[in-house]
C-alpha cells in the first residue's frame, strides 16, 4: 500500500509484484494518459468534474502527462484510443438526453472495455452502463449493457454522506462520498459490487452493496466528488490505466496526502454519524412532498 | 401613476385571536431578548417562536388582511434585488416593511411580518418586501398571496436540499401559476428556465434582462441550463451575459428569449466600486449609477425596476433611490479594520463564487485570503459544488490563504487541486482564530479578502463587530 493506513482498517498484505518502475517528478518517461470525459456540459452536477481534476493532478504530480478530451453529444470517437473514460452523474432531464446519445457511443465503448480500457462512472453513468433504467412512470431508458445491472426509479431520494469498503488488488480501504439518487439498482450475476456499504443506502438501501465493478469498469453512486477525498482509490485507478497502457505493472510514488486524508476522515465521520438513516437532511422531504 | 398600493379586500376576520396575539407578543419578546443578549438580530427566532405559538400567524397578519406583498425568489440576487425594490418603493413615497437581513426561510419571513406589525397585528400601510428562499416558497407563498412575485434566476444551489434544479423549478412553477389574478409575475427573461415559468398564466407579466450588443461572459461549467426548456435541444446564444443567462434561441423549436419589458441597454462595471447602466422601461430610459459592482447588479436593478412596473408604481426617483443602496451584508462589503482594509464577499454556489471571483480579479485580488465553508441547515451539507468553482483562475494570485469553517477540509483540498500550494495555506477551523491568523499575516498596506458561505460570514462579521470595526449585520 502506498497510502498511510487508517487505524480502523486491517489491510491485507500487498501481493508480490515485480519491482515497480517509479515515476520521477519532472522526468517524463510516460506517454500521456489519455482521458475521455463524457458529456462534460451535460452531466456536470454535484462537482463530479472534481474526479477528472483529481486524476489529472495526481498523474501530473508524478510526472505522468495527461491529455483530456471532452466527448459531447453527437461525437462518436473510437474509445479504444483512450486509457480512461469518465462518465459522471446528471439530473433526470440531462440523463435522458445523454441516454439517447449514448446508444450511439455504446458499441465503441464496449469494444474499448473488452480491451481493458478503464471506465469510472458515477450515478447516472452507472445507471447507463447497465441494461436499462425504468422510471417511476414505467418509461424505459436503455443502457449500454456493459455492466450486468438494472435500475428502477424509487419512491425516495437518498441524500447523505456515505461510505463503503472497496477492495482492489487484494487491498481494502474505506471510500467515502455523498450519495444523491433515487434510482434503485440491482446487480446481476455478471458483475460484482464496487464496495460493501458501511454507511448510507448504497445501490438500493437493501442489499448492502455499493456500485458495480466488472474488470476495469468501476461504477459508484458516490458523488462528493469521490476521487479527490479518496486518493487511495484515485491512485489505484491511475495505476490500472498506466499499467494497461504500458503493458507492465506500475506503482505510483507516494505523495503528501495530508489534506486529502483530512477531507476523507471528516466525510467518514459524517457518514458514520448518519448511519442507519436514509436521508441526512430534513428539507429534502419538503420538496419531495410538493411533487404531487 | 399612483404610488399607493391598497390592501386587497378579503372576507377573512381581521381581529386577532388570543392565540395570534400571544404569538405576536412572544415573538417580539424573543427578538428583544436575543438582540439584548447580543446574539444576532433575532431574525429567525422571532418567527420560529411566533409560529410555535400560532402556526397561522403569518397568514393572519398578511393574507387575511390583504396586505400587499412583493416576494422575491430564485437562486441568486434575492437580497440585493429586495434592497433595490425597497429603496425604489420608498423613493416613490411608499412605506416598506422589508427583511433586510436576508433571513428568508419560513421563520425569517414570519419574523418580518411579526416585527413590523403592531400588537394589534396591523402592518404599516404600504408594501411588505420579502425575499423568500426558493425551497421555502411553496410553503410561504400561500400565506402571503403576493401582489408581485419576482424570480431572479435558477442555478444549481444546494442540490443536497433540493435534489435537482428541476424540483426547484417545478415548485416555483406551481406557485407562479397559482398567483392571484391581480398579481404581477416578474421574470428574468435571460434565464431560459425562468423565462418559461407559468407561461400559460393570465395576468400581468413583466420581463427583464440585458440587451447589450456584446457578451459579458461565456458558458462555463457552472452553467445549469443551456438546453431548451421546451424541447431539450441545445440553445444557441447571440450573447452570453452571466453564466447561462443571455440572449438565446433554440434552433430546433424556435423558442427564443421573450421580448424585454425592462432592458439594460448599456453597462459599465467600475472596479469593485460601482455599476453604471442605462435601463429602458415602458415609461422611458433611466440612467443609473449604483455603488455596487458587477453584471449581476444590473440584473438585480432591472428586476427591482420591473417589480415597480408590475405594481404600477412610478419610477420618478429611481436613479437617486438606487444610487443610495450600498452593498448588502457581505456583498463585496468593505470594512476598515483599524486602518487595514477587509473586503467581505459572500459566496454560496458556483455561480455566485465565479461572479465574485471575476469581480475581485479586476483588481488583482484575492492576494491575502480568508476563505470559509460550513455545513449548516442554511449553507447545506454537500460541498461537492466547490469543485465546479473556477478556483484555478484564483490560485496563482493568492499569496496566503487561511481556510476556515466546519468544512475547511473540503475547501483546503479543493484549493490544493486548484493549484494553490499547501505551503501557502493554513487550516484554522474556528472562525475567530482564523480571522486572527489572517490579520496576523496581513502586510500593513495589505487588503484581506474574506470569501465565505452565509453562516461563517456572519460569525466572522460578528467577530469584526466585537472589535468595533463594523455595525450589526442586520442593520446594513
Amino acid at each position: 500500500m502506498t497510502e498511510r493506513s487508517r487505524t480502523t482498517e486491517p489491510s491485507l498484505p500487498e501481493p508480490s509484484l515485480p519491482e515497480p518502475r517509479r515515476a520521477r517528478p519532472g522526468h517524463r518517461d510516460h506517454r500521456p494518459l489519455r482521458i475521455a470525459h463524457l458529456y462534460p456540459s451535460l452531466l456536470n452536477v454535484a462537482g463530479d468534474g472534481g474526479n477528472l481534476i483529481a486524476i489529472v493532478r495526481r498523474s501530473e504530480w508524478r510526472g505522468i502527462p495527461v491529455e483530456v478530451a471532452a466527448v459531447e453529444k453527437g461525437e462518436t470517437p473510437d474509445f479504444r484510443k483512450f486509457d480512461v473514460v469518465l462518465f459522471h452523474g446528471g439530473q433526470d432531464v440531462e440523463m435522458a438526453v445523454a441516454a439517447e446519445d449514448f446508444a450511439k457511443k455504446a458499441p465503441s465503448l464496449r469494444e474499448a472495455v473488452d480491451e481493458g480500457v478503464l471506465v469510472f462512472a458515477v450515478c447516472a453513468g452507472l445507471q447507463l452502463l447497465g441494461h436499462r433504467y425504468i422510471s417511476n412512470a414505467g418509461e424505459e431508458m436503455l443502457g449500454a449493457g456493459i455492466l450486468d445491472l438494472e435500475t428502477r426509479g424509487g419512491p425516495q431520494r437518498f441524500m447523505q454522506h456515505a461510505a463503503c469498503r472497496v477492495t482492489i488488488d487484494c487491498a481494502t480501504e474505506t471510500v467515502v462520498g455523498f450519495e444523491n439518487h433515487s434510482g434503485l439498482t440491482e446487480l446481476g450475476p455478471g458483475c460484482q459490487a464496487f464496495g460493501q456499504v458501511v454507511a448510507g443506502a448504497g445501490n438500493n438501501g437493501k442489499d448492502g452493496l455499493e456500485g458495480a465493478r466488472s474488470g476495469n469498469v468501476f461504477a459508484t453512486y458516490l458523488h462528493g466528488p469521490v476521487l479527490p477525498k479518496n486518493p487511495w482509490l484515485t491512485d489505484r485507478l491511475i495505476e490500472i490505466a498506466v499499467s494497461r497502457a504500458e503493458g507492465a505493472p506500475f506503482t505510483l510514488a507516494p505523495l503528501d496526502d495530508e489534506l486529502e486524508h483530512h477531507a476523507h476522515d471528516v466525510a467518514l465521520a459524517k457518514a458514520m454519524a448518519n448511519r442507519g438513516r436514509r436521508t441526512a437532511l430534513e428539507p429534502a422531504r419538503l420538496v419531495r412532498g410538493l411533487k404531487k | 401613476m399612483s404610488s399607493q398600493i391598497t390592501r386587497r379586500p378579503t372576507g377573512a376576520r381581521t381581529d386577532l385571536t388570543f392565540r395570534a396575539f400571544l404569538a405576536l407578543a412572544v415573538g417580539k419578546a424573543a427578538a428583544r431578548a436575543t438582540q439584548m443578549a447580543g446574539r444576532g438580530g433575532g431574525t429567525a427566532i422571532t418567527g420560529m417562536v411566533a409560529r410555535r405559538v400560532d402556526p397561522h400567524i403569518l397568514q393572519k397578519l398578511v393574507l387575511d388582511r390583504g396586505e400587499p406583498v412583493v416576494a422575491i425568489t430564485g437562486s441568486n440576487g434575492k437580497t440585493t434585488t429586495a434592497r433595490f425594490t425597497a429603496a425604489l418603493l420608498r423613493g416613490e413615497g411608499v412605506t416598506v416593511s422589508h427583511n433586510s437581513a436576508g433571513a428568508n426561510l419560513v421563520q425569517g419571513v414570519t419574523s418580518l411580518a411579526v416585527s413590523y406589525a403592531d400588537l394589534r397585528g396591523r402592518l404599516p400601510t404600504g408594501v411588505l418586501v420579502a425575499e423568500v428562499d426558493e425551497g421555502a416558497l411553496p410553503k410561504v407563498a400561500p400565506e402571503l398571496a403576493p401582489r408581485a412575485l419576482l424570480v431572479t434566476d435558477l442555478f444549481r444551489d444546494q442540490l443536497d436540499r433540493f435534489g435537482e434544479i428541476y424540483a426547484v423549478a417545478e415548485a416555483i412553477e406551481s406557485v407562479a401559476a397559482a398567483l392571484p389574478p391581480d398579481a404581477a409575475l416578474v421574470v428574468n427573461a435571460d434565464d431560459p428556465m425562468v423565462a418559461t415559468l407559468a407561461s400559460e398564466r393570465e395576468g400581468t407579466r413583466v420581463t427583464f434582462g440585458l440587451a447589450l450588443d456584446r457578451s459579458t461572459d461565456q458558458i462555463t461549467r457552472a452553467a445549469d441550463t443551456i438546453r431548451c426548456p421546451r424541447c431539450q435541444a441545445d440553445l444557441t446564444y447571440r450573447h452570453v451575459y452571466l453564466s447561462h443567462m443571455g440572449d438565446y434561441k433554440c434552433a430546433a423549436c424556435g423558442f427564443e428569449r421573450p421580448k424585454l419589458d425592462v432592458a439594460v441597454t448599456s453597462l459599465e462595471v467600475v472596479g469593485l466600486d460601482a455599476t453604471r447602466c442605462e435601463i429602458q422601461t415602458p415609461s422611458g430610459k433611466l440612467k443609473i449609477e449604483i455603488p455596487q459592482s458587477g453584471v449581476h447588479i444590473a440584473y438585480d436593478a432591472a428586476g427591482a425596476i420591473a417589480i415597480l412596473v408590475g405594481l404600477g408604481v412610478s419610477l420618478e426617483h429611481a436613479a437617486e433611490s438606487l444610487a443610495s443602496v450600498g452593498p448588502a451584508f457581505g456583498r463585496l462589503e468593505k470594512i476598515d479594520a483599524d486602518g487595514r482594509s477587509i473586503v467581505l464577499a459572500f459566496a454560496k454556489n458556483p455561480t455566485s463564487y465565479n461572479t465574485t471571483l471575476r469581480a475581485l480579479a479586476t483588481e488583482g485580488e484575492p492576494r491575502q485570503l480568508l476563505i470559509a465553508a460550513s455545513n449548516t441547515l442554511v449553507d447545506g451539507e454537500d460541498f461537492g459544488w466547490l469543485w465546479d468553482v473556477d478556483f484555478e483562475s484564483m490560485a496563482p494570485k493568492v499569496e496566503r490563504a487561511v481556510v476556515s469553517g466546519t468544512r475547511a477540509d473540503e475547501l483546503a483540498n479543493r484549493l490544493k487541486y486548484a493549484g494553490l500550494s499547501p505551503s501557502k495555506m493554513v487550516v484554522v477551523e474556528d472562525r475567530g482564530d482564523a480571522l486572527e491568523a489572517a490579520l496576523r499575516g496581513l502586510p500593513a498596506d495589505g487588503r484581506l479578502v474574506v470569501l465565505s458561505g452565509y453562516t461563517p460570514l456572519i460569525e466572522l462579521r460578528n467577530e469584526m463587530r466585537r472589535r468595533g470595526w463594523t455595525g450589526r449585520y442586520w442593520a446594513v
